[in-house]
């Protein structure tokens, strides 16, 4: 009762973004996962079907949501911050040519030989140290150089993982 | 008594040169490979299977479990420097430990999470000479309702992980609980949530799940701000805890050891909730809750313990009943058959030499990795001095290899970067990713117990609470819950009128 | 183009290797998959094997766990590698004999698409039962299910694994497909509740149940094979038991990728054979409650002929199985 006249005096407005957009991602997700999993059989109480945890977790999770977002209609909470996209896309970008370099690749006409860890290893630091502001290009370079030796010296010899090293120059 | 003539040939087996030697070598192999995040003690195991063929069964055995509490060791302290856990039973460690780091306290939260494990260590091969066979009965007590309902409980202890909203705690915990059904279905082999794509058929590696979320997001993270980054490296403050910091870690450490050790005896990888049930304990106790994810010295020391209790007391369904409770028992079955020794009720009676060695070599192997860390301790915090724009590419270097040796597999690699965009992206979003990495974890187990009860009760749900246990550990979860609900309901109450 | 490239990654690691002329396979480590955890029983067999198969190949043979789906994701990665002999897959009954079944949308084909080398060892597979069911043998075990199938719970380490593949078959057998299964995450939990008695039966290999047997805790009905096992005498046959239909036996075997030069395949037989032959090997093999290849299957027509003698048995079980 005594909420609703808050409410009343107030007039609904966002007090936080973070948890609008939070609730909104949380909605999102739940639509996401019930599209996913829409064609799963519940099954029967007995007889638990595959369909029946996701599409339950779907439902709690945009009931959820849902409750975010009207919070965040009533509580003061915290803004939308910024969003750095120099990270995201040399940091990340990095482990995506480490996973497309290392056994080599084919993504439809795309075409990567197996360059394994002596060129991935280099090849991630250099790109992902681009990501600092205050990165220096020749440091950097014999940094690369000598992690990535220490890296192939301590997994592939040290804990023999069966990672490979440069399968088109040692053929291992 | 018994124990003691026990313990006796138990370390006259383990105190052999040889013995003490591999049992040496396992702790260093153990702590290097839990310091690298990703290398995780299954895959190591694994490797040094082969070696060990020219070993007796016994120096095999004890090296082996050395390389996994070494590595329950090293993950804590890669969980505290650089805020990525490792295995599922570091995640809490990360919301004290990291935040101590952060305040140049890493020399102490490394040293309190050392000596927190030496004594659990202790304790845990008492616990296992003394009630290590009694104690069995407890595993068989646990059918998959009673499963269902402690892992009911477990997920209940997240909500008190929770920093700032428990709206937000909860929206992980299901969103955690969503990720784990990702991949086949264990029963009816359909494939669920997969878009068809072939890598994701079994799911989402926690190992991708955790580098993503925290790894690769808290790097992202700090790149953004340097002023937080930077923190870390000019304050190095103690390198060992002093007398105040030992008087607040003791109750922690023996709450922690005691759950951890109980927790740790059940099937199905009951010792991923020690951590968690201690760090609840914990809060929930302390006269002030607030200090907690904010560098609270209470929330490394009883989790670690608990940790490295549960890591020893798992030994004791493998080696009591022969029933592996987790993946690495299920590899120590195979080093073990791989000897000719197949795991069963009858490995005391048959091999003493080899069931009190192991656990005399424990103890050894406890009081060694505490000589091993705490020299380190310095070495480590020195690390937290390299300038950051080359810590991170180090830390990213590390981590694609560690994930790419999980599985073999390069596209887990890519994936764990769509993890880290994610996790940036629930930063960004106010969430904390550590509720949603237990969701995860308890995900598919509950699932798999929830449909084993209704399948053998034939699709009665009363099942959970006519079974006395079940019934019980429903019980703490219910009070759980509405111990951690009703100050936030009052509290958020409280702001409205004041508005 | 991708061709070209292996090529001339061939010729630079032979040039290196200290020769214009064409050097003997292997020349470089051998990978052989194996599509399961490390420490499984499929695991613990290829490391014993491919130890030994190294020391005659004069190359380490580098396992990989590329664990998946039933192990059919290692599989087709083996299979569908360069066939030079240098990747080879670790595969068992499962992903040789029953995955065309239980998988549909299955990407190799391992009668007709695969390059088999021959049988590592078979591992003979138990009914068992927990330690307080009435039934005293086989034969009252199978009337007492096949008169009250909604009484009893089976228990399987999920779809695709050697207990679901073999018990589908018993159940199959005795006419009861929809008896309840429950599903586990590997045998290790789902020993535990039989152990414990939450659930009645399951159809598992003789390593993961035999100390059980021994020790009382869980009731062993037959033994799924032609000979009764050393390591449990006292256990029957199913022949002996009154069940001679269900005969099945949880093999591995060495596979590699159609179109594997004839040079290498006899190189991977003879080390194969001289594995399986060295006393110490054997032993290993023999601990572990493995019965030996005959000289037949380890080769790859007697191999062959396995793969496709129990992917004909399984077939007919497997499709009418509720999935």
């Amino acid at each position: 009762m005594s909420l609703n006249q808050i409410e009343k005096a107030q007039g609904v407005r966002v007090r936080s973004s973070q948890d609008l957009a939070a609730g909104l991602f949380m909605l999102l997700l739940a639509g996401l996962a019930m599209v996913m999993s829409w064609e799963l059989p519940m099954g029967t109480l007995r007889q638990l079907g595959p369909g029946m945890l996701p599409k339950s977790f779907a439902v709690i999770c945009a009931f959820l949501g849902a409750l975010l977002v009207l919070s965040s209609l009533r509580f003061e909470g915290e803004a939308l911050s910024g969003w750095s996209w120099r990270g995201v896309f040399f940091v990340l970008g990095a482990a995506c040519v480490f996973a497309l370099c290392i056994r080599g690749f084919d993504i439809g006409p795309i075409h990567v030989p197996q360059l394994g860890l002596a060129v991935a290893g280099p090849l991630v630091i250099l790109i992902s140290g681009l990501a600092a502001d205050d990165f220096r290009p020749k440091e950097l370079v014999i940094f690369a150089v000598a992690m990535s030796t220490a890296c192939a010296l301590l997994f592939k010899y040290a804990l023999s993982l069966p990672i490979p090293l440069a399968p088109w120059l040692l053929g291992i | 008594m018994d124990m003691f003539s026990n313990l006796a040939l138990g370390f006259g087996v383990a105190l052999s040169l040889q013995n003490l030697a591999l049992c040496f070598a396992g702790c260093l192999v153990g702590t290097l490979i839990g310091v690298l995040p990703g290398v995780g003690p299954i895959a190591t195991i694994a490797i040094l299977l082969p070696i060990t063929f020219g070993l007796d069964p016994t120096g095999a055995l004890i090296m082996l479990a050395g390389i996994y509490y070494g590595a329950q060791y090293g993950g804590s302290t890669t969980a505290i420097l650089v805020n990525i856990p490792g295995e599922a039973t570091s995640v809490v460690t990360t919301l004290d430990g990291h935040q101590m780091a952060k305040q140049g306290r890493a020399g102490v939260a490394l040293g309190t999470a050392a000596i927190g494990s030496f004594f659990a260590g202790c304790v845990a091969t008492l616990f296992i000479a003394a009630l290590g066979a009694p104690l069995t009965k407890l595993a068989l007590l646990f059918g998959p309702a009673e499963y269902f309902s402690l892992m009911v409980m477990g997920l209940c202890f997240a909500v008190v992980l929770a920093r700032g909203s428990i709206l937000k705690a909860f929206c992980m915990i299901m969103v955690g609980l969503l990720l784990s059904t990702v991949g086949t279905d264990l029963e009816t082999g359909q494939e669920r949530m997969t878009l068809g794509f072939a890598p994701l058929a079994d799911g989402i590696d926690f190992a991708v799940l955790a580098m993503g979320v925290f790894g690769f997001a808290e790097v992202l993270r700090n790149l953004e701000n340097p002023e937080a980054r930077d923190v870390v490296k000019t304050k190095i403050g103690r390198l060992l805890p002093d007398w105040n910091d030992i008087k607040q870690s003791v109750a922690p450490v023996l709450r922690g050891t005691f759950i951890g050790g109980i927790l740790g005896i059940l099937p199905g990888n009951g010792a991923v909730l020690g951590p968690f049930a201690s760090y609840t304990l914990e809060k929930k106790i302390a006269k002030d809750p607030s200090r907690f994810g904010k560098g609270a010295i209470e929330g490394v020391a009883g989790p670690e313990s608990a940790n490295n209790a549960g890591a020893q007391t798992a030994f004791i369904p493998l080696l009591t009943l022969g029933i592996p409770p987790n993946a690495v028992m299920a590899l120590m079955v195979g080093a073990m058959t791989i000897h000719g020794i197949i795991p069963g009720p009858q490995v005391i009676t048959k091999n003493p030499d080899l069931f009190w060695g192991m656990i005399a070599s424990m103890w050894i192997g406890n009081l060694m990795l505490l000589i091993i860390n705490l020299p380190l301790v310095g070495v480590w915090v020195k690390l937290l001095q390299v300038p950051y724009r080359l810590m991170f590419p180090s830390i990213l270097i590390f981590c694609c290899i560690g994930i790419y040796s999980v599985n073999n597999q390069p596209v887990d690699v890519a994936f764990t970067a769509m993890f880290g965009l994610f996790g940036y992206l629930l930063i960004k979003l106010g969430f904390e990713p550590a509720p949603m990495l237990l969701g995860f974890v308890l995900g598919k187990l509950m699932e798999e117990k929830l449909r084993q009860a209704l399948i053998i009760s034939r699709g009665s749900f009363m099942t959970f609470v006519e079974r006395p246990i079940s019934a019980g550990l429903l019980v703490v979860a219910v009070v759980i819950l509405v111990v951690a609900l009703l100050p936030s309901i009052n509290k958020k109450r409280d702001e409205v009128f004041t508005e | 183009m991708k061709r070209t490239v292996l090529g001339l990654a061939a010729a630079l690691s032979l040039a290196l290797a200290g020769g214009a002329h064409a050097q003997a396979y292997p020349t470089k480590p051998v990978t052989m998959i194996v599509p399961f955890a490390a420490g499984g029983p499929t695991d613990i067999i290829a490391r014993i094997v491919g130890d030994h198969m190294s020391k005659t190949l004069g190359q380490q043979v580098v396992i990989e766990n590329v664990a998946g789906a039933g192990g059919t994701t290692g599989i087709t990665r083996a299979l569908t590698a360069a066939p030079d002999g240098y990747t080879i897959a670790m595969g068992h009954l499962g992903t040789f004999s029953a995955a065309p079944a239980t998988y549909p949308g299955l990407k190799y084909d391992p009668i007709n698409g695969m390059q088999p080398i021959g049988m590592a060892g078979g591992t003979p597979i138990l009914i068992v039962g927990r330690k307080n069911l009435d039934a005293a043998d086989l034969k009252a075990f199978v009337a007492a299910v096949k008169a009250n199938p909604d009484k009893f719970n089976e228990a399987h380490a999920g779809l695709g694994s050697v207990s679901w593949t073999t018990c589908t078959l018993f159940k199959g057998i005795l006419g009861t497909p929809k008896l309840n299964a429950v599903a586990y995450r590997g045998t290790g939990p789902a020993l535990n509740d039989l152990v414990s008695g939450q659930i009645d039966f399951m159809c598992d290999q003789i390593v993961s149940v035999s100390e059980q047997v021994k020790a009382g805790t869980i009731k062993a009905y037959a033994i799924a094979s032609a000979q009764r096992s050393p390591a449990l005498p006292n256990v029957p046959t199913t022949t002996e038991a009154g069940l001679p239909e269900y005969q099945i036996e949880a093999w591995n075997g060495i596979a590699a990728p159609k179109g594997t030069p004839k040079e290498a395949v006899d190189r991977l037989v003879d080390a194969l054979n001289k594995a399986l032959n060295d006393e110490n090997t054997k032993k290993r093999l023999l601990e572990l409650g493995t019965v030996l290849p005959t000289a037949a299957e380890r080769t790859p027509d007697g191999f062959a002929a396995l793969i496709k003698r129990d992917a004909a048995k399984l077939d007919p079980a497997l499709k009418a199985a509720p999935k």
